[in-house]
């Protein structure tokens, strides 16, 4: 379901982080198409979730830009890029453990003020996540990974964002629940949402995506349509390290 | 019997003040991750902004009341958006020590502008008591009941009810995740900030009102009991740091009762220690929570330290040695004196909170163990002053390693929590042991310094002892930190759980650089005693401690150099400048707030 403009929704360009000395990106750029679902790859400390981070501005990139739907995201706060319509599911999803489920998800409208759209929006992730209903008023941290991971993505869809980052939705779950997140996924971004999620677990996440990156040490080393990259071996191969000799 | 009930109903009463002051401190624990040390000085301000509604304006109390909170309040803005928000991307010690910059600035403001003396706050209620059950109570303590109780209630709706209360309860529990959900994260601070200091003044006002009387040292006081009360309840954990200001206020009144008014403190310290050992995440607290604060050594500030070549240091260490040749006053010998006993105590405070990480503020309980021991064996047993000394100082080792050992399996805040608690329960003991330490009265008489027989009367002796003693210590200290034992502490503070995996053990560690610090500390404080012939148990108190610390942290946290070098600056340039004594504390607090935001690595660097 594209929108038909050709400007990507999210763009990443030539951006090099830092940790203090240590450089994380370098000169990466990656776009996100409307509607498209577009995953990151990458084996451990590739630099995936620092992406997310600086998607989110929780992380500043030394140079380089980011933009989202033609307006720059640089120098804007976390709050200020949320109310712009970019939702986030965090790694190991960080519930508000000692917060009810109910509160968890409301707390996702947190940027909004309708609060009979945010009624009906409630009403709506309950038949998205129908297990979710007998435990609205559970501890958050008391349900299970797979649970928490179903909470976690109702909380982002209750701003009604344009985009939702995610930082590796299957990690730590079981497979019943892994084939249930994508499934969830594809639904997200069949409404409309366009999707970008850092995953480790290849095979999984191109089955969804419609692009996809591999990222290795902080440069792109891989790039394009998902169905291109299902049969490479080049993928594989970046995770153990051995782009030179492939 | 009634008695007894008066007793619970005076510790419910005080635990109520106790609780308004503990809620803040959770409120902006949960959020901030940090222990307010200016929290007792809010309460101070808003007993004395109390002060003069009632006496000067003579406001009437509902109206007095609001005055106190939303001026209260102001001043909690006030420290966040300039004391601590700056510090927000800074190392972790930068907002505990800036708070405690704070409280030094506040109550030393508070005591300029009214004088440190005593003033009546008149409560401004009838003054009669109602029979109830066989106990009474008075029209204050109702007040101070309804406040509590409307207080909780107001919280409990703002926290469950309001879109802000639910931005606090999600900042408090994932930070980072609530950014995410778009929480403005500076607003949860302002509304925390705010409404603990609100809370806060007003205890103070009500506490004023109740022992009709205010002075400056009730501000420390405040911030010791409203921590005990939160520790007990739980870091961050708002409903359990009122039922922990309850405990406490009852634990108080029943100690009281039984042991007298001199032990009220000792009880509320002893009950923060036993909880800090056994359950450190407080009493309510279910097990899957984490542990206190994952701290590793992003707690100090890492920086390269300044290489100052041993040439430089020798001729400076000859210029001090021959400076009493030339003809310099009595006042400036004087002055270096107390450097160099200030630089012990810092040599010590460095090793342990900068090597080790253990940010201790009760170190001024080192010296007076060190000063008690080497008075008490030269006054009673007649030992010779110069082995009494060093008695003193093994003292020091032996005991204050023994009493900070329950505290070894802690980290970052809550060491600098059971520190200040240990450091308070030692002057507490030498108040009440009154056959041993002579109590109130303290020792006088105590002989003057001698060596081998010889006696230290004449300053120029005493500058040469006192200096030679510290050059031997930051030597000791020196091959110290160049053996296997200083890398071992530096690996502890930079990440103990890593260090434990590497088969360190951290209770021996901690022990060795509490031992090697309790010793020259105990020295500072053993040769302090001679000097001055009189101590007694307010001598060496938390004042020092904070003193040691800016000193250290001057320096540069670890740095040997530094710590003597800070000494030398903090007790010298005052001089220099001849600031008078009652802005010395003053300008102590704001040299601590410019380092930590400018300079959080100290003059010559941390190591």
């Amino acid at each position: 379901m594209t929108t038909g403009a050709s400007e990507p929704l999210l763009a990443l360009s030539n951006v090099n982080t830092f940790y203090g000395q240590a450089q994380v990106h370098f000169d990466l750029s990656i776009t996100v198409a409307r509607g498209h679902i577009v995953c990151l790859l990458g084996g451990n400390a590739s630099g995936k979730s620092t992406t997310m981070k600086i998607i989110l501005g929780l992380v500043k990139p030394r140079s380089g830009n980011v933009t989202f739907d033609g307006a720059s995201l640089i120098g804007l706060t976390t709050p200020q890029i949320v109310r712009r319509g970019i939702a986030s599911v965090p790694e190991a999803r960080r519930l508000f453990a000692d917060m009810s489920v109910r509160e968890n998800i409301l707390m996702g409208a947190f940027v909004r003020n309708d609060r009979e759209a945010v009624a009906q929006d409630l009403d709506k992730m309950l038949t998205l996540f129908p297990k979710l209903g007998q435990r609205l008023s559970q501890r958050a941290g008391s349900l299970s990974g797979g649970e928490q991971q179903m909470v976690a993505m109702a909380r982002a869809l209750m701003s009604r964002p344009r985009m939702i980052v995610m930082d590796e939705p299957t990690m730590g779950l079981s497979p019943l629940y892994v084939d249930r997140v994508l499934e969830l996924i594809r639904a997200i971004n069949q409404e409309g949402v366009s999707v970008f999620m850092v995953e480790q677990n290849a095979s999984l996440a191109l089955e969804i995506a419609h692009e996809a990156y591999v990222l290795q040490t902080g440069k792109i080393v891989l790039s394009g349509p998902a169905r291109a990259l299902k049969d490479d071996p080049r993928v594989r191969d970046a995770y153990l390290g051995g782009s030179e000799a492939a | 019997m009634s008695s007894w009930l008066d007793y619970t109903i005076n510790g419910l009463i005080v635990g109520n003040v106790y609780a308004l002051v503990a809620v803040g401190l959770a409120l902006i624990f949960g959020v901030s991750r940090l222990i307010n040390f200016a929290q007792g000085s809010i309460y101070l301000v808003g007993a004395y902004i109390g002060w003069v509604a009632v006496v000067q304006l003579h406001t009437p109390l509902p109206l007095t009341i609001i005055v106190v909170a939303a001026a209260a309040a102001i001043v909690g803005l006030i420290i966040e958006r300039f004391g601590l928000r700056p510090l927000q991307n800074s190392v972790r010690i930068a907002p505990l020590l800036a708070t405690i910059g704070i409280s030094f600035v506040l109550d030393q403001l508070v005591m300029l502008t009214f004088s440190p003396n005593p003033r009546a706050l008149p409560s401004q209620l009838p003054d009669v008591r109602f029979q109830v059950g066989g106990g009474t109570i008075g029209p204050l303590d109702l007040l101070i009941a309804g406040v509590g109780l409307t207080s909780a209630l107001l919280l409990f709706v703002f926290l469950r009810y309001s879109k802000l209360g639910w931005a606090v309860r999600a900042a408090s529990q994932d930070r980072d995740a609530a950014m995410q959900m778009g929480v403005d994260v500076n607003r949860v601070n302002q509304a925390v900030f705010g409404i603990a200091a609100a809370l806060g003044g007003v205890s103070g006002m009500l506490v004023g009102m109740y022992y009709n009387q205010i002075d400056t040292a009730m501000s420390l006081q405040a911030t010791l009991k409203g921590v005990v009360a939160e520790v007990v309840g739980g870091a961050g954990n708002v409903p359990g740091a009122v039922i922990g200001s309850l405990l406490l206020g009852l634990v108080e009144s029943y100690g009281v009762a039984v042991f007298g008014t001199s032990y009220r403190n000792l009880f509320a310290f002893l009950l923060l220690v036993v909880v800090l050992v056994l359950r450190p995440n407080g009493l309510f607290a279910s097990a899957r929570q984490a542990p206190p604060e994952p701290l590793t050594g992003t707690f100090i500030a890492p920086s390269r330290p300044v290489r100052i070549p041993w040439w430089a240091l020798a001729v400076a260490a000859a210029g001090f040695a021959v400076l009493p040749l030339f003809p310099v006053s009595f006042y400036v010998l004087q002055t270096l004196i107390n450097a160099w006993l200030l630089g012990m105590l810092a040599l010590s405070l460095t090793l342990v909170a900068g090597t080790m990480g253990q940010v201790s503020l009760g170190h001024a309980a080192l010296l007076a163990i060190g000063a008690y021991t080497s008075a008490l064996l030269s006054l009673t047993l007649n030992v010779p002053v110069g082995l009494a000394v060093i008695g003193g100082g093994l003292m020091s080792a032996a005991l204050g390693t023994l009493l900070i050992s329950p505290s070894f399996r802690l980290r970052g805040h809550y060491v600098s929590i059971a520190t200040l608690a240990i450091g308070e329960i030692v002057s507490l003991v030498i108040l009440n042991w009154e056959s041993v330490t002579r109590g109130p009265i303290g020792i006088s008489g105590i002989p003057p310094l001698s060596v081998f027989g010889y006696d230290l009367i004449s300053p120029t002796s005493i500058y040469w002892f006192s200096f030679a003693v510290m050059v031997v210590l930051a030597l000791l200290q020196g091959r110290l930190l160049t053996s296997h034992l200083g890398r071992s502490f530096r690996a502890i503070r930079d990440d103990d759980i890593a260090a434990r995996a590497y088969g360190l053990s951290l209770n021996r560690y901690k022990s060795l650089a509490f031992i090697f610090g309790g010793f020259a500390a105990g020295i500072s404080g053993g040769i302090a005693a001679h000097l001055y012939s009189y101590i007694n148990h307010e001598t060496f108190n938390t004042q020092q401690s904070i003193l040691a610390l800016t000193v250290v942290i001057l320096g540069g946290l670890g740095n040997v150099v530094g710590a003597m070098l800070g000494a030398v600056a903090l007790v010298g340039l005052p001089e220099v400048f001849r600031i008078a004594a009652e802005y010395r504390i003053l300008i102590y607090g704001i040299v601590l707030l410019l380092l930590v935001r400018f300079r959080p690595q100290g003059l010559l660097g941390t190591m």
